[in-house]
């Protein structure tokens, strides 16, 4: 092959890598996608440690000691400690009082910086049918499930003595819960669960996508630079426009595999080491390191993929890196300026996502006609081959087969993407209209 | 016969709106200077670029430096000095040049230290400053020309091709840039460079060749040229009689046309007519004659002359 197209691609690679740019965007994203994990968890156990539920005053008008079961399962709770609140304090009733009583609370908690809520237990509670609250936080779901759970809890503790069960296993009885995380099962044996899959999916096709996006449109950048700084033409005086345009794809290509490896590594990296220890660090307990557990399931690194899936998934990246690079470098030669370019770019971004679009309907059914069909189209199938082998088991032929499909696509697209080059690198002035186009593939 | 640089025999280039090229057969001989001139969209830059094999010709044969101009390696050979000029601006100013020269099949260490010493030369790298490692958007306009010009000559070519070399130049840039031309010839390369400033080519060159609508008016040595329009320009100046002087002049069986510097005239005769009975009517129409000479023309005369106004296409300077 001609030593030229490394000299080029060389220098498009180092003065990528080089920039400020690429360094934020490469670390940037892996830690962006780590905060995007652990924020939603990391709020969901600090807002359930609110100490509001503590500050409640409970009207026990069922004459049976719930309203300090009920305070005792809301201090026990660990999430809602708090070493300035005691715990909510009980007022016992009797059902004649309760609407007074009611009324004095409601009062209270209409004072700034007093009582958050009152809650009612009467007798249709202790049958297990309502309750009542009232207070500030009413819509703080996180503070009305602790609340719900704190009495569902201690009515069955409650009725369970009353039939005359013992309160050590009534206590762990009214405390039960069932974990079930859903593990997929293919072909090649267990992998993943179910859901992360899905999100793993999505996250992937995304990087895959939006890496494609943004490197392919770097080369139309780079394309349209050099045509308008004129250095093309000094350059092409050294190099065939063909190496040039391979040179450049290889190297921007070359930039969009380091910073795709590096993402995918430091993603598995923190999925397995890093969200631990941050869960670890936050308190968050047995709960939180299991669910960063269950991102990384057993034998896999990363969600439901495998290493396999992942050198499969870049192979992909690498074929529709080629064939959208190609075209957007075809789009920036044929135009003089970045708006230009913007517009021109358009035909090429619906190209794109169209396979975006089917993005849903892959990822509930991964083995749909449509799904099967978008994975074989070699503008789909970069995106969506890589989705579908972590979603379903995909046959080594259609995964063959689909890649041979791809690697026919790029091969057109650099066929057609080299002839408009040739002719568009040296063209300045208007525009050209599509049949002036289609007449430079023709005659080039 | 002389070896030659650049061979280019019946070659032809048409666009979809316009002929570029028709025909046009020129030889460079090694070791010359050579202009290429002619007016704007007379089809140099395209000639040039067929030479580069930047754009294919569609009929005719080309040879540089003895070989067919596409033989692999060949542009290795030559350095060329694009008329738009340009280079990549956020890049260091060593790493665009290393670039270039290794795209010209130097060898990095060979080009670095190749460009450490053309940075020196050009003062561009002096012990105060080193603008090699500045970004090329950070030069001033002529730095950048001169890092320009080290990109064309830093593989040190047999063969340099300059397409309008001193356009933006300033003056102490244009006068580098005839030195080197001049160093250049001195050893052995060869030169070829496209103008439309006659004074330059006539000053610089040993060999020019007109064109214009893409077609060859005339070619040969800056001589040879002048010699063969010689004899037929006089060189006139005179004071007086002004309304009959303007007569005698405008006779066309005598005067073909006439540069009229104020007191000084540039006469091309009419074909036919005699210098002696130009003189003989100048004096009878009563003007004090103070110069009458029969001279070569300069080469700006030979090209209005040859290619006239009617040479310039109008609408066609895209490709300069």
């Amino acid at each position: 092959m001609d030593k030229k197209i490394f000299i080029v691609a060389k220098r498009e690679y180092l003065e990528r890598v080089r920039s400020r740019w690429f360094i934020v965007m490469t670390l940037a994203v892996p830690a962006l996608l780590v905060l995007a994990m652990v924020i939603p968890i990391m709020m969901s156990l600090r807002s359930s440690s609110s100490p509001n539920v503590r500050r409640i005053r409970i009207l026990d008008a069922t004459g049976g000691g719930l309203g300090n079961r009920v305070a005792e399962a809301i201090k026990a709770d660990s999430s809602t400690r708090s070493d300035t609140v005691t715990g909510p304090t009980v007022v016992v009733a009797t059902p004649a009082e309760l609407p007074k009583l009611e009324e004095d609370a409601i009062r209270d908690v209409m004072k700034p910086k007093s009582l958050i809520g009152v809650l009612v237990l009467t007798d249709s509670t202790l049958a297990g049918k309502s309750a009542r609250y009232s207070g500030r936080n009413a819509s703080t779901i996180s503070d009305i499930d602790k609340l719900e759970s704190a009495v569902r809890q201690s009515v069955m503790m409650v009725r369970l003595q009353g039939e005359g069960v013992k309160p050590q296993t009534a206590n762990e009885l009214s405390r039960l819960r069932v974990r079930m995380p859903a593990e997929r099962v293919g072909d090649k044996g267990r992998g993943g669960s179910g859901t992360t899959g899905i999100i793993v999916g999505i996250v992937f096709g995304a990087l895959l996508l939006m890496s494609i996006i943004v490197h392919g449109q770097n080369v139309m950048r780079g394309v349209l630079d050099e045509k308008t700084t004129r250095v093309a033409e000094v350059v092409l005086s050294s190099v065939k426009p063909e190496a040039l345009l391979a040179g450049k794809v290889l190297g921007v290509g070359a930039v969009g595999l380091t910073q795709i490896v590096t993402w995918l590594g430091l993603s598995a990296y923190s999925a397995n080491f890093v969200m631990p220890m941050i869960f670890k660090a936050v308190g968050g307990g047995a709960a939180a390191a299991s669910t960063a557990g269950a991102i990384s399931g057993p034998g896999s690194v990363f969600g439901g993929m495998t290493l396999g899936v992942f050198a499969i998934a870049i192979g992909y990246f690498v074929l529709g890196f080629v064939f959208y690079a190609t075209l957007y470098a075809a789009v920036g030669s044929m135009v003089n300026s970045e708006q230009e370019a913007q517009q021109a770019g358009v035909p090429v971004m619906l190209l794109l996502m169209s396979g975006w679009i089917f993005l849903n309907p892959v990822l509930i059914n991964p083995n749909s006609t449509l799904a099967v069909v978008l994975s074989w189209l070699p503008w789909t199938s970069p995106i969506l081959m890589p989705i579908r082998m972590g979603l379903t088991s995909v046959s080594p032929l259609s995964v063959t087969g689909s890649m041979i499909c791809a690697a026919l696509g790029s091969i057109a697209a650099v066929w057609l993407a080299a002839r408009i080059y040739r002719v568009g690198m040296l063209m300045y002035g208007k525009k050209p209209s599509l049949r002036e186009v289609a007449k430079w593939i023709r005659y080039a | 016969m002389a070896k030659l640089a650049v061979d280019i025999r019946n070659v032809a280039k048409r666009y979809e709106q316009h002929v570029a090229v028709r025909d046009l057969s020129l030889q460079v001989p090694v070791g010359s200077v050579y202009g290429l001139l002619g007016p704007n969209g007379a089809g140099k830059t395209t000639t040039i670029r067929m030479i580069l094999d930047i754009i294919a010709p569609d009929s005719g044969t080309i040879t540089v430096l003895d070989q067919p101009h596409r033989t692999p390696g060949i542009l290795s050979r030559i350095g060329y000095l694009p008329e738009e000029r340009g280079l990549y601006k956020k890049m260091q100013v060593k790493r665009v040049l290393l670039f270039l020269a290794e795209l010209k099949g130097v060898s990095g260490k060979e080009a670095t230290r190749r460009i450490d010493e053309w940075l020196e030369r050009m003062s561009l790298a002096t012990p105060e400053k080193n603008w090699g490692d500045a970004k090329i958007d950070e030069l001033s306009r002529g730095m950048q020309q001169k890092v320009q010009f080290i990109a064309t000559l830093v593989h040190d070519p047999d063969l340099v091709i300059l397409d309008e070399p001193f356009s933006g130049l300033d003056p102490i840039n244009a006068q580098a840039l005839k030195d080197t031309v001049v160093e250049l010839k001195r050893r052995g390369k060869t030169v070829i460079f496209s103008t439309h400033v006659m004074d330059n080519a006539e000053r610089m060159c040993d060999s020019v060749c007109i064109i214009a609508k893409g077609e060859k008016v005339l070619d040969g040595s800056v001589a040879e040229v002048r010699k063969q329009h010689g004899g037929r320009n006089v060189a006139l100046g005179l004071v007086g009689a002004e309304e009959a002087v303007g007569v005698v002049l405008r006779d066309p069986r005598l005067v073909q046309r006439v540069d009229d510097n104020n007191r000084f005239f540039e006469i091309e005769l009419a074909p036919m007519a005699d210098p002696q009975v130009l003189l003989r009517r100048l004096i009878d129409a009563g003007a004090s004659i103070e110069r009458f000479e029969l001279v070569q023309p300069s080469l700006h005369q030979i090209f209005i002359q040859r290619v006239g106004a009617a040479g310039v296409e109008t609408g066609m300077s895209g490709h300069g």
